[in-house]
């Protein structure tokens, strides 16, 4: 124990010298962490809460263009735009804002809409009614082709464009259907006028099964989804923590060119009394360095207009958690040091496999929507088990009981780069 | 105080074998010089006595006990002072001794006691508080031997003690290399410097080519080789051709 002790202080004091060293330690994931929850900000929120502006042009100026465009302004994600500069907009206009990329869309409802959709509201009315021995009929008319346009900028994302179209068919199709349930009613329920009995209410009864939006967590509200902070402020603090790989590799592969491993490995008692003392620093700094990245994350980021970090209450659960991933980057800061015979081997592949370990384990972006052969190459990845365990403390409100999965495959990670590590140096003493 | 017989080691890859049955021995308590020209297997036979490198074949002794089987009796009981130096450059001497003092096993007070017994010895009281980076290289050789002498060994190992320093620093550390060995303590050192040697050696061993060339008293070398100085018998034995 008295060991382990003296190469802890040691290792601290070795740290404590290089002021310069210690603070990129901090700054930099810091600097970065920051900086992709800002860049990644902007796409997170458009699927979320960024509000995207459309021009809209009605030329028909009937009941049904009317709804419809109210029912777009209801959804939050859309800002219907009909008038610039205090006029109204015209379908030549909007094509030129939209053609010099002023604007990313507009929707143009030409005259007839609503006259084509009450006609053939009438001819299903009629039609239906008939069926059912209605008396009378609807006034009613050959039809005509009518479309909505919409004109688009080229660059705009497709997941914008879908999600336009998807609510006009739909709010066209809603519309559509009340208007022909609205007539049929009233033809059905002329034919019972000498019925005594209330209305049909046929939209009432078609509204039986509603949504209800809630989240997986067990604890958690269907506000706490995955937002830019909350993606990236965990991925990129683990991503930072594995970068402690760097400064371990240095340090064992300088010890053994500069004799010092060797006078270590000199003194009586096992070796591996002083490598605990030195992987228990690197475990702590490792954890604390990620703490301090869960703390910008929570009161940082609400200072540049971001959310706050959402860390659940699972603080046992979330310690344990973090000691084993310190724990598996700071083996394989181990491996790097052992495997490689010089810093100019060592700190690129190590810099660089920390880089595809986090790719492919999702720190840049979620494996869910990375391609299937890769999601199964993530699970070779530390990072993919400690970013899954935190987002499962995170987001789904998990605890120990949740994650001791993922923290034994961290955990055989460790073992494995251990025993790699040991075995390449008891090969180096041959 | 060591005994080597018939000792092999051909490393991974290499082109030729480093030692090539290595038999040779010195006596308890002496100071005995291990010698030979660059790539004579010197570095490989410390580091076979010190349990770094295993031996393919062969045996070797230190105080009697075997070096592979009784590693950590005979860690207790030596001290290795590397060829490199082998202490963290950032850390002032005092941090660097303190840390290799506690990992002995030392307590607090005998620690400190040792610490500035050597300090003072060796003429490093004053920079003690200094980084090891900012030290000439005299003083660099000097606290690279104090720290292996924390724990007062029986047997110091020395891999060129001596190498780049100052003459004041070189005569230093030889002085305190006699005094020591009068304490009753063996001392083996390997040098290329063979004036340095010759004054200090009470016995040699010059390997060449991983086997043993000679051994004995220096003196008794030169005579029966009939040279005027140890460097003599060392040419005329190893040749005078360059060696990488």
């Amino acid at each position: 124990m008295r060991k382990i002790l003296a190469t802890f202080i040691n290792e601290s004091r070795l740290f404590a010298k290089d002021l310069a060293g210690m603070a990129l330690l901090f700054l930099m994931p810091l600097a970065l962490t920051v900086l992709m929850a800002l860049i990644q900000d902007a796409p997170f929120r458009e699927y979320q809460d960024i509000r995207f502006e459309i021009l809209w042009v009605d030329e028909d100026g009937g009941k049904m263009a009317r709804q419809l465009g109210a029912e777009l302004d209801s959804i939050p994600q859309f800002v219907l735009i009909r008038k610039l500069n205090d006029q109204l907009l015209t379908a030549d206009k909007a094509q030129e804002l939209v053609h010099k990329g002023n604007y990313k869309l507009a929707v143009i409802v030409p005259k007839g809409v609503s006259a084509e959709v009450a006609n053939s509201a009438n001819q299903v009315a009629n039609e239906l009614g008939a069926k059912l021995g209605a008396p009378g009929k609807l006034p009613q008319r050959e039809s005509r082709q009518v479309a909505l346009e919409i004109y688009f900028d080229p660059v705009i994302k497709q997941a914008m464009k879908l999600s336009l179209l998807n609510a006009l068919e739909k709010q066209v199709t809603r519309i559509q259907a009340e208007i022909i349930l609205a007539r049929l009613e009233n033809r059905l329920d002329e034919q019972a006028a000498d019925s005594s009995g209330p209305g049909l209410r046929l939209q009432e009864k078609l509204q039986a099964v509603q949504i209800r939006e809630i989240s997986s967590g067990q604890h958690a509200t269907a506000e706490l989804t995955t937002n830019s902070v909350q993606h990236n402020v965990p991925a990129w603090a683990l991503f930072g923590l594995f970068f402690i790989i760097i400064p371990i590799a240095g340090n064992f592969i300088r010890e053994r060119e500069d004799g010092s491993l060797m006078r270590i490995k000199m003194i009586p008692g096992s070796y591996f009394t002083i490598l605990l003392g030195k992987l228990g620093f690197y475990i702590v700094l490792g954890m604390l360095q990620f703490f301090v990245m869960l703390a910008a994350g929570a009161l940082l980021m609400p200072l540049l207009g971001l959310d706050s970090l959402q860390i659940g209450n699972a603080f046992g659960s979330l310690f344990l958690t973090v000691l084993v991933v310190a724990a598996t980057a700071t083996a394989y800061g181990v491996l790097i040091g052992s495997v490689f015979q010089t810093p100019n081997q060592a700190l690129p592949f190590g810099a660089i496999s920390i880089v595809i370990l986090s790719a492919i384990g999702g720190i840049w972006v979620p494996v869910e929507i990375l391609p299937a052969g890769l999601q199964q190459l993530a699970k070779l990845s530390p990072l993919h088990w400690a970013l899954d365990a935190i987002n499962e403390l995170f987001l789904r409100s998990g605890s120990i009981l949740t994650v001791w999965k993922q923290l034994v495959i961290l955990l055989i990670f460790a073992l494995l780069f251990f025993l790699i590590a040991g075995i390449t140096e008891s090969r180096r003493r041959r | 105080m060591l005994q080597i017989q018939q000792l092999e080691k051909t490393y991974k890859n290499a082109a030729e074998p480093s030692l090539q049955g290595l038999s040779l021995q010195f006596s308890d308590k002496s100071i005995a010089g291990l010698l030979g020209p660059n790539g004579a297997g010197k570095t490989t036979t410390i580091s076979i006595l010190c349990g770094l490198v295993k031996a393919d074949a062969g045996k070797a002794f230190l105080l009697g006990m075997d070096v592979e089987k009784e590693r950590e009796a005979i860690k207790r009981r030596i001290g290795v002072v590397p060829q490199s130096i082998a202490l963290y450059p950032t850390l002032t001497a005092m941090e660097n001794l303190q840390y290799i003092g506690r990992l002995y096993g030392l307590g607090s007070t005998l620690l400190k006691e040792r610490i500035n017994q050597y300090l003072q010895l060796f003429g490093l009281e004053k920079s003690a508080h200094k980084a090891i980076r900012y030290y000439s290289g005299g003083m660099k050789r000097r606290a690279n031997i104090i720290a292996s002498l924390l724990h007062e060994p029986e047997l110091l190992i020395l891999d060129e003690p001596t190498a780049g320093v100052d003459v004041q620093s070189r005569n230093m550390i030889l002085q305190f290399l006699t005094e020591y060995n009068k304490l009753g303590h063996g001392i083996i050192y390997t040098s290329h410097l063979l004036e340095e040697a010759q004054q200090l050696c009470d016995e040699i061993a010059i390997i060449d080519h991983g086997r043993l060339v000679v051994q004995g008293k220096p003196v008794e070398l030169m005579q029966e080789q009939q040279a005027q100085s140890l460097e003599q018998v060392f040419l005329q034995l190893t040749g005078s051709s360059l060696r990488d």
